[in-house]
């Protein structure tokens, strides 16, 4: 049995429409799970309803078999931390990370020794005594980091930690964030809307769309087999073509005829990354199609071109060998292993 | 531009309230120290007269407890506000400034028609049975002091309001999230980041109270005097023109001195609460 | 919101503090009976026939009007400047001067109205309109260099300096540019002002002179000896009147703007 369980969640800030719509997740002991969507998509209520912040209008949340849905937020022994770390500025470094140990009433001796182990871990030993405000972002991220896991939290929440930093900072963070959450081997539910920091760092990700969960999956899975066209779109799919199912089991656009991994989806759109395209000399009678350069754009490596087809304008990575000018026309094929039907 | 220029923009404001507050003010006081030649006798009599000391430490009671009647009914009532959502937060806001707006004398009469002989109050208890005759309320201290309070509350709520705003919902989360109860977040959290709004709203309840004349004069009388309503009263009535002069004085240096003392504490404790985003 | 039932019910039982007793002067005004009473035995305006026909209640209205206005104008005009000089240009003691422009609020609103007695008039024989007026400019000075001069620490100066690039001179500049972008500024000053001096008491009772006096002062005079409901009446036109200012400020410039 999973070790986190939700379980048809549903979630009404105005008691009529619903932000989550009946949502179920497992999460493994251990695991570190991202909730990945753009804004609006459910993930960060998703996140406030295990952290307790909000009430649930139907659903049950577990964890390790105990039924969490009413109990307060003071008493989940979850460790949070926040978009913002929401550092209590007058407090000290120390008495920060102090802070959920002071509650918890321990005595002053142990206070302490976990503090500064807490503190040695994240690299903090030297500012204990200082004030957020006298600390860098990075700085803050990690009091916030230690903060939560003082505690022994049953579970660790992360809402967005990192969008705060600067690029190679978040690199860094999010190294330091798995090690210690590998290291401690805490249940971690990771919010972002980056999807390369989630599925650099994430066991499972759950993509979210209009509160709902749409793919449920190991980050490679999802990269190489996207379930739906929004988490197709939402990981870098394009060139997404509507397609019939032929008896044969090939797929028909116009005349044009594909082939890829079969699927019972008898209408369908079938979709590949600009990456994915190669540019061949001749085009076959399957998974090929030719067309003309509309517009090319320079990426640095190589160029990408919008090719117009009768199918449809596809964009299309070159390989860097070869150039291409406008009004050319290229010839295209879609390796079979390379398309997906969504 | 003239480097005089600013000085010609604040020439007539100056010359304003140099002529007509800062002289009048100093032809006040100068005669309480010099009657003819240096003295402290009004002074002296003064500080001696045990009357004068009733009304002075009575003032000072009345501020004083309003002012702290405020903060525990302030403290709450503003974080309330400030977590409500806009629209409510609305509601509430423009229920606390509409006092603030409304006539001192027509929020001293409000609680005439409470604490009077004929009042609410009065009324109910007659109506109901405990007493058999009016109990005599209003030209009390205490009639006083629920006038002040009830003047003084909404500056101190919107004063704590704009504060606790400043308060981010996350830090209240955070705790919440480390195993504090709303009730010990907001202890340890939200009062501690207060304490500056509180001081500033102390002081403003402290020399404000201290100095009001309007609801001593109507839910006093001349039964509770004050220090406002005894100058009124000697400088109109009595035309004891040094004495009032020195009652003018003492108002003027306890409210410096408390807005000095209470001021420099809060610019201590704020540096401690600052956040730099 | 969750789970805040404490304190729900504390902050009800304060905001019914503050709202009951001005909603029982409300009720007590339409009274049928001589004397105020709560709850009312019988329904009649006749108070409010009274109180706006009574003569000295309309003089004393008219006169609060017009000090009101007058002074908050000439705070206007003399704090605008002031203010403007003390954002705008490192003046030589600027914390000194303005303070020294807050003071009237330092100073207890008694003692400015003992001290103004003292000088204007027993000392200058003033005419009583004229000292009304210098008395109610001196308590509503400080509202406006505070709030104007609040407006204008937001003031992005770059804009007035790109104006004088532009070819207008320094004085056109201040009211072409500056003026319009710290208009809700000046707004929000002037009502505060206004409603301040309209509601003041100790700088009026001293200033008041025999048959001209502010409607606060004659209001509470006549609160001093005489107990029907004309005054709850009178109340209730006031707060009526209080409520169409904030709903206009509420639609404008926001509420916000008289908690300054």
């Amino acid at each position: 049995m999973a070790f986190v369980d939700l379980k048809d969640i549903c979630v009404s800030y105005d008691g009529k429409t619903n932000v989550l719509e009946g949502l179920n997740l497992q999460i493994n002991e251990g695991e570190l799970v991202s909730l990945l969507g753009p804004s609006g998509c459910g993930k960060t209520t998703t996140l406030r309803v295990v952290a307790g912040y909000i009430d649930t209008k139907s659903g049950d949340f577990l964890v390790g078999g105990q039924n969490y849905t009413k109990i307060p937020v003071h008493k989940r022994n979850f460790g949070i931390v926040f978009q913002s770390y929401a550092l209590f500025p007058h407090l000290t470094v120390f008495e920060n990370v102090a802070f959920g140990l002071k509650m918890r009433k321990m005595d002053k001796a142990t206070i302490e020794q976990k503090v500064n182990n807490m503190l040695e871990i994240c690299g903090l030993t030297e500012y204990k005594d200082r004030l957020p405000k006298q600390m860098s972002g990075g700085q803050r991220q990690r009091v916030a980091l230690a903060r939560a896991l003082v505690i022994e939290p049953k579970l660790l929440l992360l809402d967005e930690p990192l969008s705060n930093l600067d690029a190679k900072l978040r690199i860094q963070m999010r190294v330091e964030i798995k090690r210690l959450q590998k290291k401690l081997g805490i249940t971690t539910i990771f919010v972002t809307h980056d999807q390369e920091e989630c599925f650099s760092i994430s066991d499972r990700v759950a993509i979210m769309n209009g509160g709902v969960i749409e793919q449920y999956d190991t980050p490679e899975n999802i990269y190489a087999k996207p379930k739906t066209e929004f988490v197709a779109r939402f990981i870098g799919f394009e060139n997404f073509i509507s397609v019939d199912r032929q008896d044969d089991g090939t797929y028909k656009a116009l005349d044009y005829i594909f082939k890829c991994d079969n699927s019972d989806l008898k209408q369908a759109k079938i979709t590949i990354r600009p990456d994915d395209i190669l540019i061949v000399d001749e085009a076959s009678n399957l998974n090929s199609i030719s067309g003309t350069i509309q517009v090319r754009t320079f990426l640095g490596k190589s160029y990408q071109y919008e090719v117009s087809t009768p199918i449809g304008n596809l964009i299309v990575n070159g390989d860097g060998n070869k150039v291409y000018e406008t009004g050319e026309t290229l010839h295209l094929y879609l390796p079979e292993n390379k398309i997906v039907l969504v | 531009m003239k480097k005089s220029m600013p000085y010609l923009f604040l020439l007539p404001g100056i010359v304003l309230l140099i002529f007509f507050l800062m002289v009048p003010l100093f032809a006040i006081l100068w005669p309480t120290l010099f009657p003819d030649g240096f003295s402290l006798s009004a002074y002296t009599s003064f500080f001696t007269d045990e009357y004068y000391i009733e009304i002075l430490i009575r003032t000072i009671r009345i501020a004083l407890i309003a002012a702290i009647v405020c903060i525990i009914l302030g403290v709450p009532s503003a974080y309330f506000i400030s977590r409500c959502s806009a629209k409510w937060k609305g509601i509430l806001i423009a229920i606390s400034i509409f006092p603030m707006l409304t006539n001192s004398v027509v929020r001293s009469f409000a609680w005439i028609n409470i604490l009077g002989k004929n009042g609410v109050i009065n009324n109910l208890l007659m109506a109901i049975g405990i007493v058999d005759e009016p109990i005599g309320m209003l030209y009390t201290e205490f009639s006083v002091l629920i006038g002040t309070i009830y003047l003084f509350l909404p500056l101190m709520i919107m004063t704590l309001v704009g504060v606790m705003d400043q308060i981010d919902n996350d830090m209240m989360e955070a705790a919440e999230s480390l195993g504090a109860s709303k009730l010990k977040a907001f202890i340890k959290v939200v009062l501690p980041l207060s304490v500056p709004g509180i001081l500033t709203g102390a002081v403003l309840v402290f020399t404000g109270a201290l100095t009001a004349y309007t609801t001593p004069q109507l839910l006093g009388g001349n039964k509770s005097l004050v220090l406002a309503t005894l100058i009124y009263q000697r400088a109109m009535t009595l035309n004891d023109w040094s004495g009032a002069g020195v009652i003018a004085a003492v108002m003027i240096i306890i409210t410096l001195v408390v807005m000095k003392v209470l001021n420099l504490i809060a610019a201590k404790l704020d540096k401690r609460g600052e956040i730099d985003a | 919101m969750r789970r805040y039932k404490g304190l729900t019910i504390f902050a009800i039982l304060v905001f019914a503090f503050l709202f009951i007793p001005l909603l029982i002067i409300a009720v007590t005004a339409f009274g049928s009976e001589p004397t105020i009473s709560f709850p009312i035995k019988g329904f009649s305006l006749e108070w409010f026939g009274k109180a706006l026909s009574s003569e000295s209640f309309r003089k004393a209205f008219i006169l609060s009007i017009q000090i009101a206005f007058l002074a908050t104008i000439l705070a206007l005009i003399i704090g605008i400047p002031a203010a403007y000089a003390l954002s705008r240009y490192s003046v030589k003691g600027r914390k000194f001067i303005k303070s020294f422009f807050l003071s009237p609020t330092i100073v207890p609103g008694i003692v400015v109205g003992y001290a103004l007695f003292q000088f204007v008039v027993i000392k200058l024989k003033m005419p009583v309109f004229e000292g009304l007026l210098l008395g109610h400019f001196l308590v509503v000075l400080p509202y406006i260099i505070r709030v104007v001069g609040g407006s204008l620490e937001q003031f992005d100066y770059s804009i007035e300096e790109v104006a004088w690039s532009l070819g207008c001179n320094k004085f056109l500049a201040f009211f072409k540019v500056v003026l319009p972008n710290i208009s809700s500024g000046i707004i929000s000053a002037f009502l505060l002002a206004f409603i301040n001096s309209f509601n003041n008491i100790p700088v009026s009772m001293f200033l008041s002179g025999p048959g001209i006096t502010t409607l606060p002062a004659s209001l509470m005079s006549y609160v001093e000896y005489n107990y029907d409901p004309t005054v709850s009446a009178v109340s209730v036109l006031l707060m009526l009147a209080t409520i169409i200012i904030m709903f206009i400020v509420e639609k404008t410039l926001g509420i916000s703007a008289l908690a300054k």
